[in-house]
């Protein structure tokens, strides 16, 4: 049996469906990301799973149970952290972890948790001066105490500089080797390609693609070569069969489709020509972002790591 | 495994409710003691206008002990408890909580029992330094038979508090909602000092109103007379009584979300207003 499933869930705002006739199933110790934009129903379909939300039509089963009617025992199988912190700033993080790990029949020790989330420097830090990605790191300790079968990850790293996201992933790739059920909600298609085992791409309320991170790639199209060009003049010195594949910007040339071993052959040709080395070139099957754009059919403006 | 995850840890048994209330009310009461303004309010405002009063006018006799000591009591269960009830919730504090494996009643539980037992030191301290600078006397005895009185009256404002949280929107309107409720009826019942002249009606409203009792409870043991009345004890445990159960059927754990943020989220579906789910 799956750990989450949920059938033709809807939750509608009036006239606005912000989540629209969603099916999907999570089998239990998978880790499944759900990408999309801004209002495409990902906070909203998590906060149905995790009981906060009633749907206006469709049914949901966590861990076998209706979300909304969870008890005590349901309660303490599932750990969530929230799309903002929601900490006291008046106690220390090891006295926070303490505090909600008494609430849990098999809490992990305060102590092996700070490790997990890399903070065992600052147990007997108030929460309240924390930096912004420390105080995230805390609520995912609390998410893990208790040693949760299902985990929801409502956009766990927004925010956070780079280091800070990278720790936080690594606290969360330790959990799946638990076998936990993870489902995450991301802005960031870096995040859902280093964790995630499946990707949901939601869109408009809808699921417009269900695929494995690889299988996205694959929808994306065939493999491209990507080269930076070092200076946008050097552009109009391409070989013509290259020149057509000059981004608008001029900066970069990207080839999507064709042969890429000829493709190769006459940019180290151009290359050798210009005296220019090929430092930054990339050969390989399509981004997850490239993928993601074109399942959501390029429309759609999604933050990539390298813009946060 | 009926749902493929770790049944065998599922059914270990789960902490007793008993124990998950005292520490909430441990920990309510900890996060009060690390508020400066809810110490500043609940002890450090009484205290200094009883010794400024004190100097300016001489001592102001037990009504004045009394009064101040009330004050600080009810300025904590009214409107320190409101505040941080109502700042709790629009960060996203209740939410949390009440996500996680807690009875929702331990909660609740906890945090008006805190702040009780803060209000009631709060007023126990101004009563020693009315001692100390106003020369009223307290003898033990007297000391013990007011603290249920004490109790009970910091309870009926916490939840009032509590109810009157579930109508207050944000943070923002919280301070100036909680104030302008509080100052009628603590001038009404004489909590800033002895009130004369005032027509009948309005002391005998001020007399089923949660302060007067307290007060005149405090002023007896002052005063070394009974300190028993029955029919203080029974305004204060009808407000307890009536608070709690209101309290409980309002109780809001979600943040306020205004009806503008939806019908925004209609116009422009791809701009999230702050706060709103996507």
């Amino acid at each position: 049996m799956s750990a989450i499933a949920a059938e033709h869930l809807t939750k509608r705002y009036g006239e606005l469906a912000a989540v629209d006739d969603i099916s999907f199933e999570v089998p239990a110790g998978q880790f499944v990301a759900v990408l999309g934009p801004n209002g495409a129903g990902k906070t909203t379909t998590l906060e149905m799973l995790e009981g906060f939300t009633a749907p206006t039509a469709g049914t949901i089963r966590v861990l076998g149970a209706d979300p909304r009617r969870g008890g005590r025992r349901w309660r303490a199988r599932i750990g969530l952290v929230l799309q903002s912190t929601s900490l006291d700033a008046e106690l220390t993080v090891a006295a926070t972890l303490g505090l909600y790990g008494q609430l849990y029949p098999d809490p992990r020790p305060v102590g092996e948790v700070l490790e997990l989330v890399d903070l065992a420097g600052d147990a007997q830090t108030r929460v309240g001066v924390l930096s912004g990605g420390q105080r995230r790191r805390v609520d995912v300790a609390i998410a893990v105490i208790g040693r949760p079968d299902v985990l929801f990850l409502d956009e766990p790293t927004t925010g956070l500089d780079p280091e800070a996201r990278r720790r936080t992933w690594a606290g969360i790739t330790d959990l799946t080797v638990t076998g936990t059920t993870v489902v995450l909600t991301t802005h960031y298609i870096e995040e859902a390609d280093n964790l995630a085992d499946r990707v949901l791409v939601l869109a408009g309320g809808g699921i417009i693609a269900d695929a494995t991170p690889h299988e996205l790639r694959t929808r994306g199209g065939a493999s491209s070569v990507r080269f930076p060009l070092p200076e946008p003049r050097l552009a109009a010195s391409l070989p013509a069969a290259l020149a057509a594949h000059v981004s608008p910007d001029g900066r970069t040339l990207v080839i999507r489709d064709g042969d890429v071993t000829a493709a190769l052959r006459e940019l180290m040709g151009w290359a050798d020509a210009h005296r220019l080395d090929l430092t930054g070139i990339e050969v390989g099957p399509p981004s997850l972002e490239e993928a993601y754009l074109a399942a959501a059919g390029g429309s759609l403006a999604l933050e990539t790591s390298s813009h946060a | 495994m009926p749902d493929g995850t770790r049944a065998a840890d599922a059914w270990r048994p789960l902490p007793n409710a008993a124990t998950l209330l005292a520490a909430q009310v441990g920990y309510q009461f900890r996060l009060l003691l690390a508020t400066p303004s809810a110490l500043v309010i609940g002890v450090g405002l009484p205290v200094v206008l009883l010794v400024v009063g004190n100097a300016r006018h001489g001592g102001g006799g037990a009504a004045n002990v009394a009064g101040y000591a009330v004050f600080g009591l009810t300025m904590t269960a009214w409107n320190t408890h409101g505040v941080r009830l109502v700042a709790a919730r629009e960060l996203g504090i209740l939410r949390r909580w009440r996500a996680a494996p807690l009875p929702p009643w331990c909660y609740f539980a906890g945090r008006i029992i805190a702040t009780s037992l803060f209000a009631t030191l709060a007023a126990l301290v101004t009563l020693l330094a009315g001692v100390l600078f106003d020369g009223v006397s307290l003898s033990a005895g007297a000391t013990l038979s007011v603290l249920p009185v004490l109790v009970l009256g910091s309870l009926a404002w916490a939840a009032a508090s509590t109810v009157m949280s579930s109508v207050v929107p944000g943070t923002g309107a919280a301070s100036p909602a909680f104030l302008l409720t509080y100052f009628p009826v603590v001038l009404v019942s004489g909590v800033l000092g002895p009130l004369s002249g005032e027509p009948h009606w309005l002391t005998t409203l001020a007399s089923y109103l949660p302060a007067e009792p307290v007060i005149d409870t405090v002023g007896r043991a002052l005063r070394h007379v009974p300190v028993f009345s029955a029919h203080d004890l029974l305004v204060l445990a009808a407000w307890v009584i009536v608070g709690l159960a209101v309290a409980s059927a309002r109780f809001r754990w979600e943040p306020y979300r205004p009806a503008q943020h939806r019908s925004a989220r209609q116009h422009h579906p791809q701009e999230r207003p702050a706060g709103q789910p996507g």
